[in-house]
């Protein structure tokens, strides 16, 4: 059963243009130079219920925007889109009773006070009774090992902890669907890494569907099954993240050591020298696999000089994206091979932000 | 975790009481957390202090001046009690319209509208809280100056209807104040329009001057415009507790009310529709 | 001859001394009208946020004469005073004020700057810190307080070369002692955590003050108001030098000019010695 069912959504916003000085302003004010900014252009994606679901992009490519109208904050300009069955923005307090929200760039809990006072004030705005309010904090807070931060005034608490406490609020009157937006914007890597062993868990053991926006490849990696990528207002990539390292993962890193340093130009068929170094005893190299085979290529480099040792790695999820993205800018469509290609037609990029 | 689950957990009770208790909950929590730092509290109130001290002394030299104990139906007593209701009143306000068109542009609107409540109810519970935190420091400390230097307050009896039309004042205020903050929407600055707002306010509504020195014309006006029924409706009907005055005051009051109320609810719908946050 | 020599080696080092303070007051004068052209031109290149400014701050002020308009409508004297001695005190408290917030913007934010560090930025500069740091900002509305300032004397006051003269130089004192005020205040930071929101109440108190007639208070609260919150030499001392010469408010407003600067100056820097010997409280949060 899909918990997100959206099809071609665009949403459009119009920016007013103001050229420069005072009658610049005064001739904005009287009839002002409207341009329109297409933030979302075309989404058609669903998602299952329970599903861990990445969204990720560079600033600007429409996440928070599509997150916005899948909460039912803003109108998408047209398209459909269903969030458990409700149309976000013509349902959104129905709607959220079910959905919980977190963005990573806003805090919901009030600063001033111990967080178990935001919690309480949670359990009367989604109408729990006190009971259910009491377990539900006694749980999460075990679950997620807050039990001690709960009595300190939020402000006091760091960034990390703070959004423990967040995610645990948004989970209190046990969603359906959370939708975390930059969950670990400004993290450092342990409390990084503690949010997502949150997310995996809560996602374990309640169901929870998860919609996660980031813009680090990292998140996605260690959270989700499923990836979508958008860039400029259009989805760039829908599948697998296995799938995604699979295709795009016939390039690989290779690190030669060498047992005495090495003279002159290297030059090896098939293969990209990104630097020679250690005074000619490191040497880095970039090849497509399907272009050389690797065991041509090591053998290449054993008629370089002796080799110590040699590391053959994959390059990152953020580097894989960024071959997708350049692809995406240079107009190459970018298809599954499977064809599960939802039916959107990629435009390139004219006038997106 | 079927849908039917959530709703089994939630409390007995009608759609309406099931929303009082939540706003109450607000005002509640808003209370709670205007008293975190009670030091910082007190301190941001002592300007009542200053002001009713200077006032002490002006209406004192005023009333000397006019060598009458009682100018226009108010005494120096109920004059400097006017002005202690009013001055809190103004000072304990939170910036409402600020709030809602930084709310609007800058996104924070997306939390608030994401929960289940409606925007503009949680906003109003949050201001009524945020006041009633000041206004109560406010009006303990100009009104302990006025009494040792001036007088008593006026009868108790004045007290329970005063504090009702208060929060309908400030009910009253928080709808202009909101359908100034909406124009976010539209402009890009609503500061200027928030500041002549206030202006309005100050002169209109009676902060400065009970109304009742105004010359009549000037009074007339006044009093057929909403300004009037933020603070001195409330702060004439705490110096003069009369159960005639009360119907007719308050019973405007809870008019303005309900057309502001429908307005700032046809105006919201309207921007709404066409809500702009900034996307991402 | 040997007694001539030292009393002639003497004479030299005075006037060396003199000299290097004569050079060094033209150098930081020369810095200060260097700070406040970049403010003005800064002011210059938002055009019409300094129009709104202000005309807006020039509105703020016509809804207080509106006030007193209304007041002194309906009762026509207080304590000797009618409507036209309300705007020329009006009228000298605004120029006073945004003069010195035009010229030394800073002064309002100073107890904050000190509370949140922002002094360092200033002491690891050559020039004087106090200096620096009032005049490193300059508000926009405070031309609109001075062109409310100016109105109001343009309307109250016979004209006359003579007449302006007396306000430019009750205008400046008013200003100093404003601003000293404010650096005194603002001072205590250095000492006492949390003092930023004292400052904000003082200057609450300070601007009230300045803006009732002087006459409705009596004795004590004079006193008050030519001490500890020395509003009547903003306001009402320099406005009655204004009106009309006389040694006595001449000598009074330079006076208190005078003494409220030095305090300032000693003030601001003993506690800049305590900031740097470390012994500032840490803000609490």
């Amino acid at each position: 059963m899909p918990s997100i069912v959206v099809d071609n959504l665009r949403k459009t916003f119009a920016a007013k243009r103001k050229s420069a000085g005072l009658t610049g302003s005064l001739r904005a004010m009287v009839r002002p130079d409207r341009t329109t900014v297409e933030a979302v252009q075309g989404l058609s994606f669903r998602m299952d219920d329970g599903e861990l679901l990445g969204f990720i992009g560079p600033n600007g490519a429409g996440k928070s925007t599509t997150i916005k109208i899948l909460t039912g904050i803003l109108y998408p300009t047209s398209g459909t889109a269903e969030v458990l069955g409700f149309v976000p923005w013509r349902e959104r307090r129905k709607l959220a009773y079910h959905i919980g929200t977190v963005f990573g760039q806003r805090s919901q809990l009030w600063p001033h006070l111990p967080a178990i006072d935001t919690l309480a004030l949670f359990g009367k705005i989604y109408e729990l009774d006190h009971r259910t309010v009491r377990r539900r904090i006694t749980l999460l807070s075990e679950a997620f090992e807050i039990t001690h931060l709960l009595e300190t005034p939020v402000r006091k608490l760091s960034l990390g902890q703070r959004m423990r406490c967040e995610v645990a609020a948004s989970l209190l009157h046990q969603p359906r669907l959370i939708l975390l937006d930059e969950p670990s914007i400004g993290l450092d890597p342990v409390a990084k890494q503690r949010i997502r062993d949150m997310i995996i868990r809560m996602n374990a053991e309640e169901g929870v569907g998860v919609l996660l926006t980031s813009h680090d490849a990292g998140d996605i990696e260690a959270l989700c099954k499923r990836v979508i990528i958008v860039n400029h207002g259009q989805i760039v990539y829908d599948d697998r993240v296995s799938a995604l390292k699979r295709r795009y993962l016939t390039v690989k890193d290779v690190g030669v050591r060498f047992v005495e340093p090495i003279a002159g130009d290297v030059d090896i068929p098939g293969a990209e020298v990104v630097k020679v170094g250690g005074g000619g005893y490191g040497l880095k190299l970039r090849f497509d696999t399907t272009v050389t085979p690797a065991a041509e290529l090591l053998a290449h480099i054993g008629a370089l000089g002796g080799v110590e040792d040699v590391t053959i790695s994959d390059p990152s999820l953020e580097d894989v994206i960024r071959v997708i993205y350049e692809q995406a800018a240079a107009g190459e469509a970018i298809r599954p091979a499977d064809g599960s290609w939802p039916s959107v037609e990629p435009e390139g990029s004219e006038g997106a932000p | 975790m079927s849908v039917g689950a959530a709703v089994e957990r939630r409390v007995e009770g009608s759609q309406v009481r099931r929303s009082a208790a939540k706003y109450a909950a607000v005002v509640r929590t808003q209370l709670a957390h205007g008293l975190a730092y009670p030091g910082d509290l007190v301190m941001r109130s002592l300007t009542i202090l200053i002001f009713m001290w200077v006032f002490i002394h002006l209406w004192r030299s005023t009333y000397a001046a006019t060598g009458q104990t009682s100018v226009r139906g108010l005494t120096l007593n109920d004059t400097l009690w006017y002005l202690v209701l009013a001055e809190s009143i103004t000072l304990s306000k939170p910036r409402v319209a600020t709030a809602i068109a930084q709310a609007v542009r800058d996104g924070s609107v997306a939390y608030q509208l994401s929960k289940p409540y409606s925007f503009l109810g949680y906003q109003a519970a949050v201001t009524v809280g945020d006041a009633l935190v000041r206004g109560a420091v406010t009006v303990l400390l100009g009104g302990a100056l006025v009494a040792v230097m001036v007088g008593p307050p006026p009868s108790m009896l004045g007290w329970p209807p005063a504090f009702a039309a208060v929060i309908a004042g400030w009910l009253i205020d928080f709808c202009m104040a909101t359908l100034i903050g909406l124009m976010a929407f539209v402009v890009e600055d609503v500061a200027a329009f928030e500041w002549i707002y206030s202006k309005l306010i100050l002169v209109l509504g009676g902060v400065l001057l009970p109304l009742d020195f105004l010359p009549d014309g000037f009074r007339r006006v006044a009093e057929a415009l909403p300004f009037a029924y933020t603070t001195w409706a409330p702060a004439r009907l705490f110096v003069s507790p009369d159960p005639a005055l009360f119907v007719r005051l308050f019973g405007i009051q809870l008019a303005w009310l309900a057309g502001l109320a429908l307005l700032v609810a046809i105006v919201h719908r309207q921007c709404t529709a066409r809500l702009a946050v900034n996307g991402g | 001859m040997a007694g001539e020599a030292v009393t002639g080696g003497a004479l030299a080092r005075l006037w060396r001394r003199v000299r290097a303070a004569v050079r060094s007051v033209r150098v930081e004068t020369r810095f200060v009208l260097a700070l406040w052209r970049v403010n003005l031109l800064a002011a210059l290149e938002y055009r019409t946020a300094f129009i709104s400014q202000v005309v807006g701050m020039m509105l703020n002020n016509a809804a207080f004469l509106v006030f007193w308009a209304l007041f002194f409508e309906r009762f026509p004297s207080v304590g000797g005073w009618g409507m036209p001695d309300m705007l020329q005190l009006f009228g000298m408290t605004a120029t006073g004020f945004g003069l010195g917030v035009v010229l030394f913007g800073n002064a309002l934010n100073l107890a904050d700057i000190i509370a949140d560090n922002g002094l360092d930025a200033y002491l690891a500069l050559p020039r004087p810190v106090l200096l620096h740091v009032l005049a490193g900002k300059s508000r926009l509305s405070g031309w609109g307080d001075i062109a409310t300032g100016v109105l109001c004397f343009a309307l109250t006051a016979d004209p006359g070369a003579a007449a302006w003269g007396r306000y430019a130089v009750a205008a400046l004192a008013s200003m100093t002692v404003f601003v000293s005020f404010l650096v005194v205040v603002a001072s205590l930071t250095f000492w006492i955590g949390g003092a930023s929101a004292l400052s904000a109440q003082a200057i609450h108190a300070m601007l009230a003050f300045a803006t009732y007639p002087l006459t409705i208070f009596d004795g004590t609260a004079k006193l008050m108001l030519m001490t500890v919150i020395p509003a009547a030499f903003i306001g009402a001392v320099p406005a009655e030098f204004v009106r009309g010469y006389s040694d006595r408010s001449l000598l009074q407003i330079l006076a208190a000019a005078g003494v409220s600067l030095a305090l300032a100056v000693v003030l601001f820097h003993r506690g800049l010695r305590h900031y740097e010997s470390g012994g500032m409280a840490v803000s609490a949060g």
